[in-house]
């Protein structure tokens, strides 16, 4: 199979640039139901290569997640616009049967726990915030014209069309779950629908960035792209369980929320207080434990088996007492 | 079935194996990560065998008491799934009985108490 699928790469890898290519290097680095990731290594007419291949591994699972050339398509907008992302090399279209493009292979950590927990990543984390503060002036900045394709594109409310497709999700899960129905009828009352409209990443935290020493190497993961308001990206990667057991510091478990949102103000003209985005961090807690229990289903049905993925299931009590606990914070304001 | 070991001792014994004898002898990062949270789900398993019983007893109460069905002597675990169905009806129309969130926090906190027991302490 890694034969196979090496030589038919070498073949679009040389249409895609122009001239004889050879394969070093061919490894699988992450495979699982819906997406491999191969590092590849090789000899190009336009010299040595390191490049990461993105492979579809057979159906969507999520509901609105971008296609992998929608995904390269976002990511290339993204390059152009000056985000610290790979570069993207080229969708190459069916792959032995699957879905692939190629992209510049990124050096770093891009483990969420680690980048909160190790001495080593300390420089790191000192300049993060306003990296990430950054980067999302950046993306936030692309103009939407061109992908037309982003969920949310081309309705009247994208925030509303996100909260209608997270209850669909719900629902689908096929089990009742109050505490979320609970948090989904304050984000329907609560949301303010008529903000902004920007390009969102949709999955910017901690855990999706490719950090080095100096801090943010890359910004990964563009497959929940969007349209939708710029207080759900800057509100996400506060959410408690992206801020990997180091609660106190909101920001990721990596500092406190001011440099970062100061940095995000005056790089974009925009001003949200932490009030305004607390309906956002509310959003962000009732998606994440959505997304945890769809996690989980993705085991009980088969489609991928993993204990990681099942226990989430369980763990879905923390993320289901955080929508909670911030429904009674937010009781009386 | 009394034989010994009980099921929540039989997940014990698992459990000590993984953290004792596996967990110690595994390199690649990744897979030790997986074998904890395997040790982790038999945790999980062991205190759902212990209390699993009576807090289903207790969240049935609850949610039989938000529903105005506070009589109902039958309310055990057996009865979960509709009264849980049953109050997401009522939120999703927009029409949650009152209590609805402190009955719920309290539900998820016997949740917690078979997924995640120290959770609420490490809080902050």
């Amino acid at each position: 199979m890694s034969e196979a699928l090496r030589a038919a790469l070498q073949h679009k890898l040389a249409d895609l640039l122009g001239g004889e290519v050879r394969i070093d290097r061919f490894a699988l680095l992450a495979g699982g139901a819906s997406m491999e990731a191969w590092a590849v290594d090789a000899q190009t007419p336009q010299g040595p290569m390191a490049l990461l291949l993105r492979r579809g591994a057979g159906g969507r699972i999520y509901r609105d997640a971008l296609s992998l050339e929608q995904e390269h398509r976002v990511l290339q907008a993204a390059f152009a616009g000056g985000v610290t992302v790979p570069q993207p090399r080229g969708y190459l279209g069916d792959l032995l049967g699957r879905d692939a493009y190629v992209m510049e292979r990124v050096q770093g950590e891009a483990v969420g726990r680690r980048l909160v927990q190790k001495p080593e990543f300390a420089a790191a984390r000192k300049a993060l915030p306003a990296q990430m503060a950054r980067e999302l002036a950046r993306i936030h900045a692309l103009d939407p014209a061109g992908l037309a394709f982003l969920p949310g594109a081309g309705t009247p409310s994208p925030l509303r069309h996100g909260l209608e497709t997270l209850t669909a999700q719900l629902d689908a899960l096929g089990a009742p779950y109050p505490a979320l129905e609970l948090g989904l009828l304050h984000l329907r009352t609560h949301l303010p629908f008529e903000g902004a409209q920007v390009v969102c990443h949709g999955d910017f935290r901690i855990g999706n960035f490719m950090v080095g020493p100096a801090g943010l190497a890359s910004v990964l993961d563009w497959e929940f792209a969007h349209l939708g308001d710029p207080r759900e990206d800057l509100a996400w990667p506060m959410v408690r369980n992206w801020r990997f057991r180091v609660d106190h510091l909101r920001l990721g478990g990596i500092a406190g929320p001011e440099e970062f949102l100061e940095r995000y103000h005056a790089l974009t003209g925009r001003s949200f207080t932490l009030r305004e985005l607390r309906p956002f961090e509310m959003l962000g807690a009732v998606r994440w434990a959505i997304g945890a229990l769809s996690q989980a289903r993705r085991h009980l049905s088969g489609e991928e088996r993993s204990v990681e993925l099942a226990v989430l299931g369980r763990l879905a009590a923390e993320y289901q007492h955080e929508v909670l606990a911030l429904l009674d914070e937010g009781e009386g304001s | 079935m009394t034989d010994r070991p009980d099921p929540g001792e039989l997940a014990d014994a698992v459990r000590s194996f993984l953290e004792g004898e596996i967990l110690p002898a595994l390199q690649d990062p990744r897979l030790k990560f997986r074998a904890l949270v395997a040790a982790n789900a038999l945790g999980i398993l062991g205190r759902d065998l212990l209390l699993g019983a009576e807090l289903d007893r207790e969240e049935a109460r609850l949610l039989a008491g938000l529903l105005g069905q506070g009589g109902d002597p039958g309310a055990d675990g057996r009865a979960l799934p509709a009264l849980n169905s049953e109050l997401c009806r009522k939120i999703r129309l927009g029409d949650p009985p009152e209590g609805s969130l402190p009955a719920l926090r309290r539900i998820a906190e016997l949740k917690l108490a078979i997924a995640s027991p120290g959770y609420l302490e490490k809080r902050s």
